[in-house]
């Protein structure tokens, strides 16, 4: 026993080898890189010695043909293996990896690059079929999660200030802690699950993919890191707020998951390298939708059996409806005129369709909106009103998470492109 | 520009090892010694609840695999709700007893998630080797917290988890990155490297 101990620490205690398996640490046409001329081979570095597999490095063109040869490890370096390359025409390449690490792990990846063309995406690498219908489910997931930790957040802070029971308090904790720690798993699914179908591996292998290509070289990956890191301090500090008592620490909570909501707008179809506008609107739009649809699950999770709080959080979030549908609004119809070159790609495509509907669910939720702040509102005191209230409110807040849905599969679809730039404007453009 | 993984390891190593010599401390002494000055009570759990936190940036800046980043994230998260159950109990907030529990579901989850994380049986590689002492001290020391749950002034119950603890603290202390010896426990592993 006493000599088993002994074995253990030595082992333990004597330099070794890493824990985890190879990294991929350099590639060669770079990730994502834009070339001038056909590179001559494919070559990738990682940190510790690998061993090649037969299809090691497999690349692909746009139409799916492979171009590459078969691998192999130059002389003298058991810690790089290189493909050749045929003479590439112009055009998007993909390259799919896999060695064996020392460790036995089986390590796999994918990375893009362009030949006189700007790289494909990651996410839409030859194989990869894009967003289907579990990405648009757990992006919707996703949204509900913002609107219930955000508008959660914003209702306690805005709507019941220190006039929250005890009662109150316990459910905003619990609604904010599901939405805080949905926001990060739901976050690591859609990450996953982006990755999943850009790899395109069976499940076991998928668990040994690489997946820094995507945290690292697209803005989806990046704002998955932010946001990641972001809601894991907003929940400690949500945590923080419950231990102590302290308002201070919930503000801190809910500026910083307004501000993360940026990350989707940034890595969204808004993002654009030539203004910060429409980024920024997206933002807007997200923003206030957030406030707005989580504040109405809020009145319905958190102050639905106290009728008196129920009454005065009505008529507050009433009063602080008003301008977040406005921004909504005006954010919304900006964004419309920005994705739309032309009004009859409204009508003429997808995506332009999936925003009508959108547009009239939004209508149907802005009239349950003004029917409560101007019908309801000053009939609160009479009997059936504050019984049957609470159905109502139900029902908007039913409408708002579907528009929600819809939002998410707009997310993940592509709006019609815009028009080219005319001939002389780009001739201008160039001298 | 990431820390090799190997400093990483070490960073936690350290407040791993800080937790456990504070777990220790308190098992010598008894929890009413410990807590005649109340801010005491709160000093492990705390460093606990922060160590999940500080796991997220392993998750999220080191992606390369999937199950590296999984695991990463149940270990931030078992370690933030245990951290957190713990100080709500400390703090009055909690009333009920069972969320001690966390404890040993965070162990026994933290352990299943090595053996889970490494697919090779022990004697593969040195890296396959530290996964299984890690996993099994963990899962098998989960039995200790659980045992405290029921009996919380048992010596054996809470210096055998504070001993588990260190036992995790000089398994991470052992993660290098740049070292010839005892990298292959096994020729099948293939070729030295490093």
């Amino acid at each position: 026993m006493r000599r088993a101990l002994v074995v253990t620490l030595v082992v333990l205690a004597f330099p070794g080898a890493a824990w985890a398996h190879a990294t991929l640490e350099q590639t060669s046409p770079k990730i994502g890189q834009r070339l001038a001329v056909t590179p001559g081979e494919v070559r990738l570095e990682f940190d510790q010695s690998v061993r090649a597999l037969a299809n090691g490095i497999q690349v692909y063109d746009a139409k799916g043909r492979l171009v590459s040869g078969a691998p192999h490890m130059p002389a003298g370096d058991s810690r790089a293996v290189t493909a050749p390359l045929r003479r590439l025409p112009r055009g998007g390449y993909t390259v799919r990896w896999a060695t064996i690490s020392n460790d036995g792990h089986v390590g796999r990846g994918v990375f893009t690059f362009g030949v006189r063309v700007a790289a494909p995406p990651i996410a839409e690498a030859y194989g990869a079929s894009g967003p289907g219908t579990s990405e648009h489910v757990v992006r919707w997931l996703y949204f509900i999660c913002l609107a219930l930790l955000t508008g959660g957040l914003g209702f306690r802070l805005l709507v019941l200030r220190s006039e929250a029971t005890p009662e109150a308090e316990r459910r905003f904790y619990r609604v904010a802690g599901v939405g805080v720690i949905g926001a990060l798993w739901v976050g690591t699914l859609a990450f996953l699950l982006r990755a999943e179908d850009a790899l395109q591996l069976p499940f076991t292998a998928f668990l040994y993919g690489d997946l820094s290509p995507f945290a690292k070289a697209t803005r989806f990956g990046q704002a998955f890191v932010v946001m990641e890191l972001g809601f894991a301090v907003v929940s400690a500090l949500v945590f923080l707020a419950w231990l102590t008592g302290r308002n201070a620490l919930l503000w801190a909570a809910f500026l910083l998951s307004l501000g993360l909501g940026s990350g989707l707008s940034l890595s969204s179809h808004q993002s654009d390298d030539r203004s910060w506008l429409p980024s920024f609107a997206d933002w807007v739009h997200l923003s206030a939708a957030s406030l707005w649809i989580g504040g109405l699950l809020s009145l319905g999770l958190i102050v639905w059996n106290d009728r008196e709080l129920r009454r005065k959080a009505f008529w507050r979030f009433s009063e602080l409806a008003g301008p977040l549908v406005a921004l909504v609004v005006a954010a919304g119809v900006y964004m419309t005129f920005e994705r739309f070159p032309a009004l009859d790609d409204l009508w003429s495509v997808a995506y332009g369709k999936l925003l009508l509907v959108k547009l009239a669910l939004v209508c149907l939720a802005l009239s349950w909106g003004a029917f409560h702040h101007f019908i309801v509102r000053p009939r609160l005191e009479k009997p059936f009103v504050a019984r049957e209230l609470p159905k109502s409110l139900a029902g908007e807040a039913t409408v708002a998470v579907a528009i929600l849905l819809l939002a998410a599969i707009l997310v993940d679809s592509k709006p019609p492109a815009k028009p080219a730039p005319a001939p002389a404007q780009a001739l201008a453009v160039r001298r | 520009m990431q820390p090799p993984s190997e400093h990483v390891h070490w960073l936690f190593a350290t407040g791993v090892l800080l937790l456990a010599l504070l777990l220790l401390a308190e098992a010598i002494v008894g929890s009413e010694v410990w807590r005649r000055r109340k801010w005491r009570a709160y000093l492990w759990p705390s460093i606990l609840f922060g160590l999940g936190v500080f796991m997220w940036p392993v998750m999220v800046l080191f992606t390369n695999s999937t199950i590296h980043m999984l695991a990463h994230s149940s270990w931030a998260q078992m370690m933030m709700l245990a951290g957190a159950a713990e100080l709500g109990l400390v703090s009055g907030k909690l009333k009920n007893e069972l969320w001690k529990l966390c404890l040993p579901a965070m162990l026994a989850v933290s352990g299943a998630a090595f053996l889970i994380h490494e697919a090779n049986p022990w004697f593969y590689a040195r890296s396959a080797f530290v996964h299984h002492i890690c996993g099994w001290l963990l899962l098998i020391g989960a039995l200790f917290p659980l045992g405290a749950a029921f009996k919380p002034r048992s010596l054996v119950y809470n210096a055998g988890y504070a001993l588990v603890i260190v036992g995790v603290a000089v398994a991470l202390y052992t993660s290098r990155d740049v070292a010839p010896v005892f990298g292959h426990l096994s020729p099948s592993a293939g070729v030295a490297h490093r």
